[in-house]
């Protein structure tokens, strides 16, 4: 009966998160370019320029929000690894200490083991229940803190994420065409 | 007010929109349908890093443990995914905007 205490994958989720920084690293390179496109089009002169150079500095700034977003989304996600394999140590010496002191899981709760015992053997048993109950406690806790900042933090940035989606987000594409026209 | 006092304003206002480290000279005429260009390309290369950042995204799977911590973080990667990919789109789109515009330059200097 006795069950794992932390589930999850730290390593996955290191892993997806190192690569969203990575990403929002490259990212940035791109936005520079862009920046230096944007510089020397300040030089320019004419309608066409001026929106030239409106589209591109709009676009930057659409960029650079992508990748902050991205790389806070990576680095909530290392934290939570970091988090997890905390979490997972704590719940492995959580499930030594149940099953040294003869006891089981049921889920996230220590009990005592089914069939008959001596009344000397029981009682010793259950004078152990706190204290290991509290070690595993202190594993789910842990563990649970983490996934309610977790929870919070990748909703803040989806919010971010849709409203870089939505349509209000694209001036450049409507600041170069009105360049054409110009 | 001796003449080397004096400011050429339309070298000020040049200076005023370049960085201090890029040395500008008025005497150059600018290439405006190469400033297009360069920044035609930057927007192509842009558009192509947001897409593999968005396929990047979604070719991973974080487990978190958690059905409801699953869930903020996949609708997360998917969010992030698709706002790189519209991204990517607008980027495309400006950037053929640019070019055409570079054409039009190119064409209206040799006319």
């Amino acid at each position: 009966m006795t069950a794992i205490l932390v589930h999850g994958d730290h390593i996955s989720c290191s892993r997806v998160g190192g690569g969203m920084r990575r990403e929002s690293s490259r990212l940035r390179e791109h936005g520079q370019f862009l920046e230096d496109a944007a510089r020397e089009l300040a030089a320019a002169e004419g309608p066409d320029a001026a929106a030239a150079r409106s589209s591109c500095v709009a676009s930057l700034g659409v960029l650079r929000a992508a990748a902050d977003l991205l790389d806070d989304a990576g680095a909530a996600l290392q934290r939570y690894a970091t988090d997890l394999a905390e979490g997972h140590e704590l719940g492995r010496r959580a499930e030594l200490r149940v099953q040294g002191a003869g006891l089981f899981l049921d889920g996230t709760r220590v009990i005592e083991p089914w069939g008959p015992a001596g009344a000397h053997e029981s009682e010793l048993r259950r004078a152990l229940v706190p204290e290991v109950q509290a070690r595993v406690d202190l594993a789910t806790a842990h563990v649970g803190r983490a996934r309610g900042r977790l929870r919070r933090e990748m909703a803040r940035l989806s919010q971010g994420f849709g409203s870089a989606a939505s349509p209000s987000a694209e001036p450049s594409s409507r600041a170069a065409s009105s360049s054409t026209t110009t | 007010m001796p003449a080397e006092h004096h400011v050429d304003p339309t070298r000020l206002e040049a200076a005023a929109c370049f960085d201090a480290a890029v040395p500008f000279d008025a005497a150059v005429p600018l290439d405006v349908a190469a400033c297009f260009d360069a920044a035609a390309t930057a927007l192509a290369r842009s558009r192509a890093a947001a897409l593999d950042a968005s396929h990047e995204l979604l070719a991973h799977y974080a487990d978190t443990g958690e059905a409801a911590t699953q869930r903020t973080v996949d609708t997360l990667v998917n969010q992030a995914g698709d706002a790189l990919g519209a991204l990517g789109d607008a980027f495309a789109g400006t950037s053929r905007t640019l070019q055409a515009a570079a054409s039009r330059q190119r064409h209206a200097q040799g006319a």
